[in-house]
């Protein structure tokens, strides 16, 4: 008896664990799934938890990752409003939002399928927005002028509103740019124009540092001579002065010119004769007059 | 136990049955039979307990302390909000059909590198200094690099290194956060580089493009709700390798610029203190000049007063008598005196004077 009873509950609870395994399944909070009967999709999971189903094979679930994947297209040309060859890479972020619309779209819901026609949606909205731009628009440094985020919103739209008309239970939650480029050809073109306005830069920071510098040279000249200016004009000043002084003092000598005279002349003389100077003299020049009265060495005559 | 028990009096029941058979060679095969499957029990019970504890046992998992857990019940997190995150310790959940643990690493910090801008090469091989060398123009399949504001092309990458501050968000959002987190990068040093020129992201604006790069990854960090915080963002730019000779020469000629400059600077230096010390001899000079003008002017009239009560008192004698004292006095310094006193007939006399033009530099006269 004690045997049957445990034989029973060990067989009840095998027989509830398989008929759970049977007619449930999980739903991972990342997940979205949708249960397919006979093939066709009937109900669509979007809420995370244990779910009910018939077994095999009358229905089928299917799951899917319903967090955000990254897809990052090809490096594809295409021209501007301004026929300059643009190459263009950006990356979208997707996820898989109805399960129901997403399984029946693509072969039993294949991911790389839905990247393939994610590809060529892409590329169609990037040939048609970059088309409508000039490269302006793409680097500018000017920031009004930029319009690097109206261009993403641009592909981004477009790709929304196909993928909506679609009806392939994808949303793109965000899209950018994530490349830019030109054509080997024109990088080549790119670097002589870099190189001809690096000459450019070379030969105007030589010139304009040599007219700076002369600059610099002229205005310090020009300052010198203002200092020295200034100078002699302040030492005439003071001379002036000095004279003025000069003239006050003058008048002692109007008590008595004969005797300033005298001094000036007899003080000019002594300075005059002071050295290396040859000296004529008469018997009239004094003390010299002693020698009148003295016979001379030619007396007869 | 319980089990072994019943199996003991499954054999007992049976016992009185045996002796009726009539085959004893096939009652001892039964007995065989029995004894095998008594054994095989008894392993089967160790295994199951075994496989108990290790059902139980599994259930415990450790979080670090660079990470944080998520357990997930059927699929759906356990608890709300900021509880469903277990910090560092031991935990225990149900084993998997039930539970699922989802490990986040959250203090640690992820470093995602953006090389869209940057041209073919590895770190090996940069370590090393064998980069490969630069054609004559970009491959966009191979070389990468940004478009500057001024339609330039410039290398440039940027490494970020963030924080995971939202978990929930990075692991239940996305399914490669890491990816999602580069693009945005890649996005934001692109558009970045789209608004400054090529000399501000290679040297005049530096910090300002580094700045603009964080700024607009921040920005798509909010709005894409990547869940990450930046640590810090480090961008390394570079000219075309092919244009290293001229842009070389540019910031040779900036240099000489400079030293052109200096040498400028340093001769208004020197001119302007020349000047300045000349100016001061100048003013000193007449200030010297005025003050021995009226030093002398003062000693002038300090002798004229003194002179003149001798003057007054006579003043041919007085004329006479200074005279002779200051001809005796100079005579002595004159080098030649002629006395030529008047011819007897009074007739005036000739005298020829040679006159040495440079009467101070007998040698060189003595050369020529």
């Amino acid at each position: 008896m004690k045997r049957n009873l445990l034989t029973f509950v060990i067989g009840g609870v095998l027989a509830v664990v398989f008929i759970l395994l049977l007619f449930t399944f999980q739903v991972r909070q990342t997940e979205v799934a949708v249960v397919t009967r006979f093939g066709k999709p009937v109900r669509n999971l979007t809420e995370p938890g244990f779910k009910g189903k018939w077994p095999w094979p009358i229905e089928k679930h299917v799951k899917f990752d319903q967090r955000i994947q990254t897809f990052e297209d090809k490096f594809t040309e295409d021209q501007t409003a301004d026929s300059v060859q643009l190459l263009t890479m950006v990356y979208v972020g997707w996820r898989i939002s109805d399960a129901q619309a997403f399984f029946p779209k693509f072969a039993g819901g294949s991911v790389s399928a839905a990247e393939r026609m994610l590809e060529s949606i892409l590329r169609s909205a990037k040939t048609a927005t970059v088309g409508k731009h000039s490269l302006g628009d793409f680097v500018n440094a000017d920031p009004k002028q930029l319009k690097f985020d109206a261009i993403e919103s641009e592909i981004k739209a477009q790709v929304q509103a196909q993928l909506a008309a679609n009806n392939c239970g994808i949303v793109v939650e965000f899209l950018g740019i994530k490349k830019l480029g030109l054509p080997e050809s024109v990088t080549q073109a790119v670097f002589e124009r870099m190189t001809s306005e690096r000459a450019v830069l070379v030969s105007k920071s030589q010139f304009e540092g040599e007219a700076e510098a002369q600059k610099i040279r002229s205005a310090a000249e020009r300052d010198a001579a203002r200092i020295t200016s200034e100078a002699e004009s302040q030492a005439i000043r003071i001379r002036g002065e000095g004279e003025a002084k000069a003239a006050e003092l003058l008048p002692v000598f109007e008590l008595n010119p004969a005797l300033a005279n005298f001094d000036l002349r007899l003080k000019a003389l002594e300075q005059s004769l002071k050295e290396k100077s040859t000296l004529i003299f008469d018997q009239r020049t004094p003390p010299f007059d002693l020698f009148q009265g003295f016979p001379t060495n030619r007396p007869s005559k | 136990m319980s089990h072994d028990h019943s199996h003991d009096h499954h054999d007992h029941g049976h016992r009185p049955e045996r002796p009726v058979a009539a085959n004893p060679g096939m009652d001892s095969g039964s007995q065989a039979l029995t004894e095998a499957l008594r054994g095989s029990f008894v392993i089967v019970k160790f295994v199951m307990l075994v496989l108990l504890a290790v059902f139980i046992f599994s259930g415990f998992f450790s979080v670090g302390p660079q990470e944080k857990a998520i357990v997930l019940r059927f699929g759906k997190p356990v608890g709300d909000g900021d509880k469903m995150l277990l910090s560092a310790g031991l935990h225990w959940a149900w084993p998997y059909p039930i539970d699922e643990v989802e490990r986040v690493p959250i203090t640690e910090i992820q470093r995602v590198r953006s090389t869209v801008g940057w041209y073919a090469t590895t770190d090996a091989m940069e370590a090393a200094g064998n980069e490969p060398p630069a054609g004559p123009s970009l491959n966009p399949a191979i070389d990468g690099y940004v478009l500057t504001a001024d339609g330039n092309i410039v290398h440039s990458r940027a490494t970020l290194r963030y924080r995971i501050a939202d978990p929930i968000q990075y692991v239940f959002g996305f399914m490669g956060g890491s990816n999602a987190v580069q693009n945005a990068l890649n996005n934001a040093l692109l558009h970045a580089a789209a608004r400054f020129t090529a000399d501000e992201i290679l040297t005049r604006d530096i910090a300002g493009y580094n700045d603009a790069i964080t700024r607009r990854f921040e920005q798509l960090a909010v709005a894409q709700k990547l869940g990450v915080v930046v640590e810090q963002c480090a961008v390394e730019s570079k000219a075309p390798r092919q244009l290293k000779m001229i842009f070389d020469a540019v910031i040779t000629a900036g240099q000489n610029r400079s030293k052109v400059l200096n040498e400028a600077r340093s001769y208004e230096n020197q001119t302007l203190t020349r000047a300045e010390s000349g100016a001061t001899n100048i003013v000193n000079l007449a200030e010297t000049e005025r003050k021995a003008r009226l030093d002398a002017l003062g000693a002038d009239v300090e002798r004229f007063r003194a002179l003149r009560p001798n003057f007054e008192r006579n003043p041919e004698l007085y004329r006479q008598q200074e005279l002779v004292k200051v001809m005796g006095r100079t005579l002595t310094n004159v080098n030649d005196r002629i006395y030529l006193p008047d011819r007897a007939d009074g007739k005036s006399r000739e005298l020829r004077l040679q006159l040495n033009r440079e009467p101070l530099k007998p040698k060189s006269e003595a050369a020529q």
